[in-house]
Protein backbone atom coordinates (compact mmCIF):
# COMPACT_ATOMS: atom_id res chain seq x y z
CA UNK A 1 0.00 0.00 0.00
CA UNK A 2 1.06 3.35 -0.41
CA UNK A 3 1.79 6.17 1.69
CA UNK A 4 1.74 9.89 0.71
CA UNK A 5 3.15 12.29 3.29
CA UNK A 6 0.36 14.65 3.86
CA UNK A 7 1.69 16.91 6.29
CA UNK A 8 5.22 17.58 8.13
CA UNK A 9 7.48 20.50 9.21
CA UNK A 10 8.85 22.63 7.13
CA UNK A 11 12.15 22.71 8.14
CA UNK A 12 15.48 25.22 6.96
CA UNK A 13 19.42 23.93 5.97
CA UNK A 14 20.86 25.17 8.67
CA UNK A 15 24.22 26.03 6.92
CA UNK A 16 24.12 28.18 3.48
CA UNK A 17 25.18 30.40 1.12
CA UNK A 18 28.06 31.90 3.57
CA UNK A 19 29.87 28.81 4.35
CA UNK A 20 29.74 27.73 0.58
CA UNK A 21 31.77 30.94 0.37
CA UNK A 22 33.81 30.51 3.07
CA UNK A 23 34.49 26.64 1.65
CA UNK A 24 35.50 27.76 -1.76
CA UNK A 25 37.54 31.04 -0.59
CA UNK A 26 40.02 28.48 1.75
CA UNK A 27 40.12 26.32 -0.93
CA UNK A 28 41.89 28.70 -3.18
CA UNK A 29 43.67 30.11 -0.17
CA UNK A 30 45.55 26.57 0.34
CA UNK A 31 45.48 26.07 -3.74
CA UNK A 32 47.48 29.28 -4.40
CA UNK A 33 49.36 28.80 -0.88
CA UNK A 34 50.73 25.22 -2.38
CA UNK A 35 52.31 27.35 -5.54
CA UNK A 36 53.89 29.78 -3.08
CA UNK A 37 55.41 26.60 -1.43
CA UNK A 38 56.84 25.39 -4.36
CA UNK A 39 59.42 27.95 -4.91
CA UNK A 40 60.32 28.38 -0.87
CA UNK A 41 59.78 24.91 0.47
CA UNK A 42 60.08 22.00 -2.50
CA UNK A 43 62.99 23.81 -4.02
CA UNK A 44 61.71 24.34 -7.64
CA UNK A 45 63.24 27.59 -8.45
CA UNK A 46 61.48 28.89 -11.34
CA UNK A 47 58.56 29.23 -9.28
CA UNK A 48 60.38 31.60 -6.04
CA UNK A 49 58.97 35.16 -8.38
CA UNK A 50 55.81 34.25 -7.86
CA UNK A 51 55.72 32.98 -4.25
CA UNK A 52 55.20 36.46 -2.61
CA UNK A 53 52.27 36.77 -4.77
CA UNK A 54 50.69 33.73 -4.06
CA UNK A 55 50.89 33.73 -0.58
CA UNK A 56 49.73 37.59 -0.27
CA UNK A 57 46.78 35.94 -2.16
CA UNK A 58 46.30 33.34 -0.19
CA UNK A 59 46.14 35.91 3.01
CA UNK A 60 44.17 37.90 1.36
CA UNK A 61 41.37 35.19 0.53
CA UNK A 62 41.68 34.46 4.30
CA UNK A 63 40.96 37.64 5.25
CA UNK A 64 37.58 37.57 4.06
CA UNK A 65 36.53 34.36 6.08
CA UNK A 66 36.03 35.56 9.24
CA UNK A 67 33.39 37.72 8.11
CA UNK A 68 31.73 35.10 6.85
CA UNK A 69 32.22 32.62 9.44
CA UNK A 70 31.53 34.94 12.42
CA UNK A 71 28.94 36.78 11.28
CA UNK A 72 27.39 33.44 10.05
CA UNK A 73 26.74 32.73 13.35
CA UNK A 74 23.89 33.98 15.14
CA UNK A 75 26.16 35.14 17.96
CA UNK A 76 28.80 36.35 16.31
CA UNK A 77 30.52 37.65 19.87
CA UNK A 78 30.75 34.05 21.20
CA UNK A 79 32.91 33.70 18.33
CA UNK A 80 35.80 33.29 20.77
CA UNK A 81 34.27 30.78 22.71
CA UNK A 82 35.68 28.32 20.30
CA UNK A 83 39.01 29.18 21.10
CA UNK A 84 38.46 29.22 25.30
CA UNK A 85 39.59 26.09 27.46
CA UNK A 86 36.22 25.98 28.89
CA UNK A 87 34.25 25.89 25.87
CA UNK A 88 36.71 24.13 23.80
CA UNK A 89 35.17 20.48 22.79
CA UNK A 90 38.00 18.33 21.62
CA UNK A 91 34.94 15.64 20.22
CA UNK A 92 33.77 18.51 17.59
CA UNK A 93 35.16 18.86 14.17
CA UNK A 94 34.36 22.62 14.54
CA UNK A 95 36.89 22.77 17.29
CA UNK A 96 39.64 21.27 15.21
CA UNK A 97 38.86 23.96 12.50
CA UNK A 98 38.67 26.68 14.50
CA UNK A 99 42.21 25.90 15.67
CA UNK A 100 43.32 25.29 12.05
CA UNK A 101 41.39 28.47 10.59
CA UNK A 102 43.65 30.75 13.84
CA UNK A 103 46.72 29.05 13.13
CA UNK A 104 47.02 28.97 9.23
CA UNK A 105 47.07 32.42 9.06
CA UNK A 106 49.52 33.12 11.17
CA UNK A 107 51.68 30.56 9.93
CA UNK A 108 51.29 32.07 6.18
CA UNK A 109 52.37 35.53 7.53
CA UNK A 110 55.55 34.43 9.15
CA UNK A 111 56.47 32.87 6.25
CA UNK A 112 55.59 35.65 3.94
CA UNK A 113 57.84 37.44 6.52
CA UNK A 114 60.95 35.62 5.73
CA UNK A 115 60.20 35.63 2.03
CA UNK A 116 60.01 38.99 2.10
CA UNK A 117 63.32 39.16 3.99
CA UNK A 118 64.79 36.52 1.38
CA UNK A 119 65.59 34.42 4.32
CA UNK A 120 65.74 30.57 2.41
CA UNK A 121 66.11 28.45 5.57
CA UNK A 122 63.21 29.91 7.59
CA UNK A 123 60.93 30.30 4.93
CA UNK A 124 61.20 26.70 4.53
CA UNK A 125 60.94 25.83 8.13
CA UNK A 126 57.72 27.97 8.52
CA UNK A 127 56.36 26.76 4.64
CA UNK A 128 56.28 23.58 5.63
CA UNK A 129 54.37 23.81 8.87
CA UNK A 130 52.38 26.55 6.89
CA UNK A 131 51.62 24.00 3.60
CA UNK A 132 50.70 21.29 6.63
CA UNK A 133 48.71 23.84 8.16
CA UNK A 134 47.31 25.08 4.44
CA UNK A 135 46.18 21.07 3.56
CA UNK A 136 44.75 20.60 6.97
CA UNK A 137 42.57 23.73 7.32
CA UNK A 138 40.67 22.75 3.74
CA UNK A 139 40.78 18.96 4.58
CA UNK A 140 38.72 20.27 7.98
CA UNK A 141 36.39 21.73 5.35
CA UNK A 142 35.25 18.40 4.18
CA UNK A 143 35.76 16.93 7.22
CA UNK A 144 32.99 19.15 9.17
CA UNK A 145 30.09 18.09 7.10
CA UNK A 146 31.42 14.55 6.06
CA UNK A 147 31.18 13.38 9.95
CA UNK A 148 27.23 13.32 10.18
CA UNK A 149 26.42 10.33 9.28
CA UNK A 150 22.99 11.26 9.09
CA UNK A 151 23.56 13.67 5.88
CA UNK A 152 23.98 10.85 3.01
CA UNK A 153 25.67 12.82 0.35
CA UNK A 154 28.44 14.45 2.60
CA UNK A 155 28.88 11.22 4.47
CA UNK A 156 31.69 9.83 2.35
CA UNK A 157 35.70 9.61 3.20
CA UNK A 158 35.90 10.98 -0.66
CA UNK A 159 35.11 14.43 0.84
CA UNK A 160 38.51 15.65 2.29
CA UNK A 161 39.68 14.26 -0.56
CA UNK A 162 37.40 16.01 -2.91
CA UNK A 163 37.69 19.18 -1.41
CA UNK A 164 41.77 19.31 -1.33
CA UNK A 165 41.29 18.67 -5.28
CA UNK A 166 39.26 21.31 -5.78
CA UNK A 167 41.50 23.57 -3.75
CA UNK A 168 44.31 22.55 -5.71
CA UNK A 169 42.79 23.38 -9.48
CA UNK A 170 40.50 26.49 -8.08
CA UNK A 171 43.87 27.81 -6.85
CA UNK A 172 45.78 27.57 -9.09
CA UNK A 173 43.53 28.57 -11.67
CA UNK A 174 43.28 32.16 -9.23
CA UNK A 175 46.70 32.09 -9.48
CA UNK A 176 47.16 32.07 -13.14
CA UNK A 177 44.49 34.54 -13.23
CA UNK A 178 45.94 37.43 -10.55
CA UNK A 179 49.44 36.91 -12.48
CA UNK A 180 48.00 37.78 -15.42
CA UNK A 181 46.27 40.64 -13.89
CA UNK A 182 50.13 41.11 -12.41
CA UNK A 183 52.12 41.21 -15.39
CA UNK A 184 50.23 44.10 -17.00
CA UNK A 185 51.70 46.47 -14.25
CA UNK A 186 55.11 44.87 -13.99
CA UNK A 187 58.71 45.91 -16.10
CA UNK A 188 59.65 43.21 -19.23
CA UNK A 189 62.01 41.52 -16.63
CA UNK A 190 60.13 41.29 -13.60
CA UNK A 191 56.74 39.54 -15.39
CA UNK A 192 55.84 35.98 -14.89
CA UNK A 193 57.44 33.68 -17.59
CA UNK A 194 54.72 32.50 -20.27
CA UNK A 195 56.23 29.25 -19.54
CA UNK A 196 55.42 29.08 -15.95
CA UNK A 197 51.76 29.89 -16.64
CA UNK A 198 51.84 26.79 -19.20
CA UNK A 199 53.63 24.74 -16.22
CA UNK A 200 50.87 25.72 -13.85
CA UNK A 201 47.65 25.21 -16.10
CA UNK A 202 49.60 21.91 -17.12
CA UNK A 203 49.58 20.95 -13.10
CA UNK A 204 45.88 22.31 -12.91
CA UNK A 205 44.83 19.82 -15.82
CA UNK A 206 46.40 16.95 -13.69
CA UNK A 207 43.86 17.99 -10.95
CA UNK A 208 41.08 17.91 -13.10
CA UNK A 209 41.60 14.76 -13.96
CA UNK A 210 42.13 13.37 -10.68
CA UNK A 211 38.48 15.36 -9.88
CA UNK A 212 37.15 13.66 -12.61
CA UNK A 213 38.23 10.65 -11.10
CA UNK A 214 36.96 10.87 -7.70
CA UNK A 215 33.44 12.41 -8.64
CA UNK A 216 33.37 9.20 -10.73
CA UNK A 217 34.15 7.40 -7.54
CA UNK A 218 31.33 9.56 -5.59
CA UNK A 219 29.04 8.52 -8.68
CA UNK A 220 29.32 4.91 -8.23
CA UNK A 221 29.26 4.90 -4.71
CA UNK A 222 25.82 6.46 -4.91
CA UNK A 223 24.21 4.04 -7.80
CA UNK A 224 25.34 1.57 -5.56
CA UNK A 225 24.78 2.56 -2.04
CA UNK A 226 22.03 2.85 -0.08
CA UNK A 227 18.73 4.17 -1.29
CA UNK A 228 19.31 7.41 0.49
CA UNK A 229 22.90 7.77 -1.54
CA UNK A 230 21.43 6.72 -4.22
CA UNK A 231 18.14 9.29 -4.21
CA UNK A 232 20.61 11.96 -3.10
CA UNK A 233 22.18 11.66 -6.52
CA UNK A 234 19.34 10.93 -8.83
CA UNK A 235 17.00 13.33 -7.39
CA UNK A 236 18.69 16.08 -5.82
CA UNK A 237 22.04 16.39 -7.55
CA UNK A 238 20.65 15.76 -10.92
CA UNK A 239 17.62 17.52 -10.16
CA UNK A 240 17.38 20.69 -7.80
CA UNK A 241 20.91 20.81 -8.11
CA UNK A 242 21.50 20.40 -11.73
CA UNK A 243 23.17 24.01 -12.32
CA UNK A 244 25.84 23.85 -9.64
CA UNK A 245 26.60 20.49 -9.79
CA UNK A 246 26.37 19.41 -13.93
CA UNK A 247 26.63 23.49 -15.54
CA UNK A 248 29.25 24.61 -13.24
CA UNK A 249 31.36 22.11 -11.64
CA UNK A 250 31.19 19.37 -14.21
CA UNK A 251 30.71 21.15 -17.47
CA UNK A 252 31.99 24.74 -16.69
CA UNK A 253 34.69 23.84 -14.12
CA UNK A 254 36.17 20.50 -15.28
CA UNK A 255 35.12 19.46 -18.55
CA UNK A 256 35.68 22.82 -20.92
CA UNK A 257 38.90 23.26 -19.39
CA UNK A 258 40.37 20.10 -19.74
CA UNK A 259 39.41 20.01 -23.59
CA UNK A 260 40.85 23.78 -23.58
CA UNK A 261 43.92 22.00 -21.71
CA UNK A 262 44.44 19.08 -23.79
CA UNK A 263 43.75 20.89 -27.06
CA UNK A 264 46.38 23.14 -29.43
CA UNK A 265 44.86 25.83 -27.37
CA UNK A 266 47.01 24.92 -24.21
CA UNK A 267 49.71 26.75 -25.64
CA UNK A 268 47.32 30.04 -26.40
CA UNK A 269 46.94 32.47 -24.01
CA UNK A 270 43.31 32.19 -24.70
CA UNK A 271 43.54 28.46 -23.41
CA UNK A 272 45.46 29.12 -20.34
CA UNK A 273 43.43 31.68 -18.55
CA UNK A 274 40.33 30.73 -20.22
CA UNK A 275 40.69 27.31 -18.76
CA UNK A 276 41.94 29.11 -15.32
CA UNK A 277 38.93 31.43 -14.61
CA UNK A 278 36.59 28.61 -15.59
CA UNK A 279 38.02 26.12 -13.20
CA UNK A 280 38.22 28.77 -10.66
CA UNK A 281 34.28 29.47 -11.21
CA UNK A 282 33.54 25.71 -11.41
CA UNK A 283 34.84 25.07 -8.37
CA UNK A 284 32.54 27.12 -6.63
CA UNK A 285 29.55 24.72 -8.24
CA UNK A 286 30.97 21.92 -6.01
CA UNK A 287 30.46 23.90 -2.50
CA UNK A 288 27.16 24.39 -3.47
CA UNK A 289 25.80 21.07 -3.63
CA UNK A 290 28.23 19.55 -1.27
CA UNK A 291 26.71 22.44 1.38
CA UNK A 292 22.96 22.99 0.00
CA UNK A 293 22.51 19.50 -1.71
CA UNK A 294 23.97 17.28 1.32
CA UNK A 295 21.44 19.46 3.53
CA UNK A 296 18.10 18.71 1.29
CA UNK A 297 16.73 15.34 1.85
CA UNK A 298 16.02 15.56 4.93
CA UNK A 299 15.08 19.23 5.14
CA UNK A 300 12.12 17.05 4.30
CA UNK A 301 11.89 14.60 6.92
CA UNK B 1 16.34 -8.18 31.67
CA UNK B 2 14.04 -8.47 28.61
CA UNK B 3 14.67 -4.87 27.27
CA UNK B 4 18.70 -5.32 26.74
CA UNK B 5 17.95 -7.20 23.62
CA UNK B 6 16.26 -4.26 22.35
CA UNK B 7 19.34 -1.92 22.82
CA UNK B 8 22.49 -2.55 21.78
CA UNK B 9 23.73 -4.84 24.61
CA UNK B 10 26.01 -4.43 27.09
CA UNK B 11 28.86 -3.21 24.44
CA UNK B 12 26.47 -0.19 24.00
CA UNK B 13 28.68 1.93 25.86
CA UNK B 14 32.21 1.38 24.60
CA UNK B 15 30.96 4.34 22.12
CA UNK B 16 31.16 7.33 24.60
CA UNK B 17 32.83 10.96 23.30
CA UNK B 18 32.10 14.21 23.57
CA UNK B 19 30.49 16.04 26.59
CA UNK B 20 28.18 13.58 27.26
CA UNK B 21 27.95 11.04 30.43
CA UNK B 22 28.23 7.54 29.75
CA UNK B 23 25.32 5.29 27.82
CA UNK B 24 22.87 4.57 30.83
CA UNK B 25 20.25 2.85 28.97
CA UNK B 26 19.84 -0.69 30.34
CA UNK B 27 22.35 -0.47 32.96
CA UNK B 28 21.03 -1.29 36.81
CA UNK B 29 21.61 1.23 39.09
CA UNK B 30 21.07 4.12 36.51
CA UNK B 31 17.99 6.01 34.97
CA UNK B 32 17.07 6.23 31.43
CA UNK B 33 13.97 8.56 30.54
CA UNK B 34 12.56 7.30 27.72
CA UNK B 35 9.30 7.81 25.33
CA UNK B 36 6.76 5.31 23.78
CA UNK B 37 4.69 6.15 21.56
CA UNK B 38 1.79 4.34 20.52
CA UNK B 39 0.71 5.00 17.32
CA UNK B 40 -2.27 2.87 17.37
CA UNK B 41 -3.57 5.32 20.01
CA UNK B 42 -2.25 8.31 18.01
CA UNK B 43 -5.93 10.44 16.63
CA UNK B 44 -3.45 13.47 15.08
CA UNK B 45 -5.10 15.96 16.94
CA UNK B 46 -2.05 17.71 17.66
CA UNK B 47 -2.50 18.31 21.28
CA UNK B 48 1.01 17.35 21.99
CA UNK B 49 2.04 20.03 19.46
CA UNK B 50 0.34 22.78 20.99
CA UNK B 51 1.33 21.73 24.57
CA UNK B 52 4.92 21.90 23.70
CA UNK B 53 4.51 25.27 21.86
CA UNK B 54 2.24 26.46 25.03
CA UNK B 55 4.75 25.49 27.49
CA UNK B 56 8.10 27.28 26.37
CA UNK B 57 6.50 29.71 23.99
CA UNK B 58 8.02 27.89 20.83
CA UNK B 59 8.25 30.93 18.16
CA UNK B 60 6.15 30.47 14.64
CA UNK B 61 7.97 28.08 11.91
CA UNK B 62 10.04 25.80 14.45
CA UNK B 63 9.21 23.04 16.58
CA UNK B 64 10.26 21.11 19.35
CA UNK B 65 7.39 18.15 18.30
CA UNK B 66 5.36 17.63 15.71
CA UNK B 67 2.97 15.28 14.04
CA UNK B 68 3.84 13.98 10.79
CA UNK B 69 0.43 12.67 9.14
CA UNK B 70 0.47 10.35 6.22
CA UNK B 71 -2.07 8.71 3.82
CA UNK B 72 -1.82 4.78 3.74
CA UNK B 73 -3.78 3.21 0.91
CA UNK B 74 -6.15 4.69 -2.07
CA UNK B 75 -9.81 4.99 -1.65
CA UNK B 76 -11.67 3.16 -0.35
CA UNK B 77 -9.14 1.05 0.80
CA UNK B 78 -7.62 3.86 2.79
CA UNK B 79 -6.69 5.36 6.08
CA UNK B 80 -4.83 8.27 7.79
CA UNK B 81 -1.92 7.18 9.76
CA UNK B 82 0.23 9.60 12.38
CA UNK B 83 3.85 10.04 13.33
CA UNK B 84 4.46 12.07 16.50
CA UNK B 85 8.20 13.66 15.92
CA UNK B 86 10.72 14.86 18.36
CA UNK B 87 14.18 15.20 19.91
CA UNK B 88 15.13 11.05 20.31
CA UNK B 89 17.46 12.12 23.70
CA UNK B 90 19.88 9.25 21.71
CA UNK B 91 22.27 7.39 23.83
CA UNK B 92 25.16 8.33 21.48
CA UNK B 93 23.94 11.63 20.49
CA UNK B 94 25.27 13.25 17.20
CA UNK B 95 24.92 16.80 17.83
CA UNK B 96 26.54 16.44 21.21
CA UNK B 97 29.97 15.59 20.13
CA UNK B 98 30.07 17.58 17.23
CA UNK B 99 29.41 20.64 18.81
CA UNK B 100 32.31 22.89 19.22
CA UNK B 101 31.36 24.99 22.89
CA UNK B 102 29.91 22.01 24.85
CA UNK B 103 26.67 24.07 24.46
CA UNK B 104 24.82 21.01 24.32
CA UNK B 105 25.25 17.86 26.25
CA UNK B 106 24.04 14.42 28.07
CA UNK B 107 22.01 14.77 31.26
CA UNK B 108 23.75 11.42 33.13
CA UNK B 109 19.97 10.53 33.01
CA UNK B 110 19.67 10.75 29.28
CA UNK B 111 18.04 14.12 28.48
CA UNK B 112 20.47 16.10 25.86
CA UNK B 113 19.92 19.51 26.83
CA UNK B 114 20.64 22.45 25.54
CA UNK B 115 22.73 25.83 27.32
CA UNK B 116 21.73 28.65 25.55
CA UNK B 117 24.34 31.05 27.81
CA UNK B 118 27.10 28.74 25.67
CA UNK B 119 25.35 28.07 22.19
CA UNK B 120 27.04 30.70 19.44
CA UNK B 121 24.91 30.18 16.95
CA UNK B 122 27.09 27.53 14.50
CA UNK B 123 24.32 25.45 13.81
CA UNK B 124 26.73 22.32 13.75
CA UNK B 125 24.14 20.93 16.21
CA UNK B 126 21.36 20.93 13.34
CA UNK B 127 23.32 19.77 10.84
CA UNK B 128 24.68 16.54 13.07
CA UNK B 129 20.70 15.77 14.32
CA UNK B 130 19.64 12.80 11.69
CA UNK B 131 15.94 13.65 13.34
CA UNK B 132 15.80 17.12 12.25
CA UNK B 133 14.69 17.45 16.18
CA UNK B 134 16.66 20.98 16.20
CA UNK B 135 15.62 24.77 15.21
CA UNK B 136 17.22 27.83 15.36
CA UNK B 137 15.53 30.40 17.03
CA UNK B 138 14.57 33.66 15.05
CA UNK B 139 15.99 37.12 15.25
CA UNK B 140 12.51 38.56 16.36
CA UNK B 141 10.21 37.59 19.66
CA UNK B 142 7.10 38.12 20.84
CA UNK B 143 8.56 38.09 24.51
CA UNK B 144 12.10 39.87 24.29
CA UNK B 145 13.46 37.92 27.51
CA UNK B 146 13.50 34.42 25.47
CA UNK B 147 16.61 33.42 23.87
CA UNK B 148 17.34 34.20 20.04
CA UNK B 149 19.87 33.28 17.40
CA UNK B 150 20.79 30.43 19.26
CA UNK B 151 19.71 26.69 18.83
CA UNK B 152 16.89 24.84 20.67
CA UNK B 153 15.33 21.85 21.69
CA UNK B 154 12.83 19.33 22.84
CA UNK B 155 14.22 19.26 26.97
CA UNK B 156 11.96 15.98 27.50
CA UNK B 157 10.73 18.76 29.92
CA UNK B 158 13.28 18.30 32.57
CA UNK B 159 11.96 20.85 34.56
CA UNK B 160 8.72 18.96 34.83
CA UNK B 161 10.05 15.45 35.19
CA UNK B 162 12.48 16.80 38.08
CA UNK B 163 8.87 17.79 40.28
CA UNK B 164 7.52 14.13 39.37
CA UNK B 165 5.38 15.56 36.23
CA UNK B 166 5.68 14.15 32.97
CA UNK B 167 6.59 16.00 30.15
CA UNK B 168 3.69 18.63 28.61
CA UNK B 169 2.93 16.69 25.52
CA UNK B 170 2.94 13.62 27.53
CA UNK B 171 0.26 15.19 29.79
CA UNK B 172 -1.71 16.59 26.77
CA UNK B 173 -2.39 13.23 24.72
CA UNK B 174 -5.77 12.54 24.91
CA UNK B 175 -5.63 9.05 23.23
CA UNK B 176 -2.69 8.29 25.90
CA UNK B 177 -0.49 7.51 23.05
CA UNK B 178 2.67 8.84 24.69
CA UNK B 179 4.09 7.15 27.30
CA UNK B 180 6.97 8.56 29.58
CA UNK B 181 9.28 7.21 32.16
CA UNK B 182 12.57 4.94 33.11
CA UNK B 183 13.23 2.52 30.59
CA UNK B 184 16.14 1.18 33.76
CA UNK B 185 13.17 0.46 35.92
CA UNK B 186 11.42 -2.48 35.03
CA UNK B 187 8.35 -1.89 36.67
CA UNK B 188 7.96 1.13 34.55
CA UNK B 189 5.10 0.93 31.64
CA UNK B 190 7.71 1.95 29.45
CA UNK B 191 10.05 -0.85 30.13
CA UNK B 192 7.24 -3.00 29.84
CA UNK B 193 6.00 -1.99 26.70
CA UNK B 194 9.47 -1.85 24.88
CA UNK B 195 9.70 -5.78 26.61
CA UNK B 196 6.51 -6.57 25.34
CA UNK B 197 5.67 -4.86 22.14
CA UNK B 198 7.12 -4.73 19.29
CA UNK B 199 8.93 -1.61 18.74
CA UNK B 200 10.75 0.47 16.73
CA UNK B 201 12.86 3.61 16.21
CA UNK B 202 14.07 6.27 13.58
CA UNK B 203 17.25 5.60 11.82
CA UNK B 204 18.31 2.61 13.86
CA UNK B 205 21.14 2.37 11.14
CA UNK B 206 22.88 5.19 12.52
CA UNK B 207 23.75 3.87 15.75
CA UNK B 208 22.63 6.81 17.82
CA UNK B 209 20.52 4.11 20.24
CA UNK B 210 17.48 6.68 20.25
CA UNK B 211 15.29 6.51 23.47
CA UNK B 212 11.75 7.30 21.62
CA UNK B 213 10.37 4.36 20.81
CA UNK B 214 7.24 3.48 18.47
CA UNK B 215 4.49 1.05 18.64
CA UNK B 216 3.08 0.37 15.43
CA UNK B 217 5.13 2.11 13.60
CA UNK B 218 4.85 2.43 9.46
CA UNK B 219 7.91 1.48 7.60
CA UNK B 220 7.37 4.39 5.00
CA UNK B 221 6.65 6.86 7.25
CA UNK B 222 9.61 6.29 8.93
CA UNK B 223 11.75 5.89 6.28
CA UNK B 224 13.82 9.36 4.96
CA UNK B 225 13.40 8.97 0.90
CA UNK B 226 10.38 7.72 0.92
CA UNK B 227 8.86 11.37 2.44
CA UNK B 228 11.38 13.13 -0.06
CA UNK B 229 9.70 11.12 -2.68
CA UNK B 230 6.30 10.59 -1.64
CA UNK B 231 4.40 14.27 -1.00
CA UNK B 232 1.23 15.65 -2.21
CA UNK B 233 1.45 18.06 -3.97
CA UNK B 234 0.28 20.11 -1.67
CA UNK B 235 2.84 19.74 0.48
CA UNK B 236 5.33 20.58 -1.52
CA UNK B 237 3.72 23.58 -2.22
CA UNK B 238 3.83 24.55 1.16
CA UNK B 239 7.14 24.00 1.81
CA UNK B 240 8.29 26.27 -1.17
CA UNK B 241 5.85 28.51 -0.07
CA UNK B 242 7.45 28.59 3.28
CA UNK B 243 10.97 28.43 1.86
CA UNK B 244 10.53 31.57 -0.07
CA UNK B 245 8.95 33.78 2.47
CA UNK B 246 10.94 33.10 5.11
CA UNK B 247 14.50 32.41 4.38
CA UNK B 248 15.06 32.12 7.93
CA UNK B 249 18.37 32.97 9.36
CA UNK B 250 20.78 30.19 8.31
CA UNK B 251 20.34 31.37 4.70
CA UNK B 252 20.71 27.67 3.04
CA UNK B 253 16.59 27.50 1.66
CA UNK B 254 16.38 26.52 -1.89
CA UNK B 255 12.80 26.33 -3.22
CA UNK B 256 12.37 23.11 -5.54
CA UNK B 257 11.58 23.96 -9.44
CA UNK B 258 13.02 27.83 -8.75
CA UNK B 259 16.43 28.61 -10.05
CA UNK B 260 19.11 27.24 -7.45
CA UNK B 261 21.81 29.71 -8.23
CA UNK B 262 19.25 32.42 -7.76
CA UNK B 263 18.43 31.30 -4.64
CA UNK B 264 21.73 30.60 -3.79
CA UNK B 265 22.09 34.59 -4.34
CA UNK B 266 18.81 35.59 -2.12
CA UNK B 267 20.12 34.03 0.26
CA UNK B 268 24.20 35.85 0.06
CA UNK B 269 22.02 39.30 -0.03
CA UNK B 270 19.74 38.10 3.31
CA UNK B 271 22.94 36.97 5.38
CA UNK B 272 24.54 41.01 4.41
CA UNK B 273 21.14 42.00 4.97
CA UNK B 274 21.79 40.36 8.46
CA UNK B 275 25.16 41.28 9.33
CA UNK B 276 24.19 44.99 10.81
CA UNK B 277 21.29 43.71 13.11
CA UNK B 278 24.11 41.27 14.07
CA UNK B 279 26.64 44.69 14.68
CA UNK B 280 24.50 45.96 17.03
CA UNK B 281 23.98 42.88 18.95
CA UNK B 282 28.03 42.85 19.50
CA UNK B 283 28.33 46.36 20.23
CA UNK B 284 25.64 45.89 23.04
CA UNK B 285 27.33 42.89 24.09
CA UNK B 286 31.00 45.00 24.01
CA UNK B 287 29.47 47.64 26.11
CA UNK B 288 27.92 45.23 28.15
CA UNK B 289 31.05 43.62 28.92
CA UNK B 290 33.62 46.91 29.22
CA UNK B 291 30.84 48.81 31.34
CA UNK B 292 29.13 46.24 32.81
Amino acid sequence: METIITYNAVHHNPWGTPITIYFWLVGASAGSFVLSAFGWVFGIKRYKPLALTASILAIAMLMIVPVLLIWDLGKPFRFIYLMLPGYWHGTAPMSWGSLLILSYPVSMFVYTYFVIKNNQKWAKIVGIIAIVLALSTHWYTGVVMELNPGRYVNHTPLAPLLFLTGAFISGIGLMILVLWVQNQFMRPEKKIKWELMEEMAQYMMYGIVFDFFLLFLDFMQTQYGTASEYLGHSTVLMGIFFTPYIWLEVIIGLLIPLILLVSPLKRTRLGVYGAAFLVAVGVYGMRVWWVMGGQYIQSFY
Amino acid sequence: MATENKHEGPAHHLREYGAQTPGTKGIPGTRRYSMVIDLRKCIGCMSCVVACKAEYGVPLGVWRTWVMVADKGRYPDSRRIFMPRLCNHCDYPICVRNCPTQATFKHEEGFVLQRYNRCIGCRTCVVACPYNARHFLPAKRTNNNLPVLVVDKCTFCIHRVKKGLVPACVQACVGGARIFGDINDPKSEVAKLVAREKVTVLKPELGTSPSVYYIGGDWEIMDEPHNYKHRTAQQREEFNTYKRNHHGDAFGDIVEGENTMYHVGKNMSDFIASIPHKYHEVVAALKKLLFG
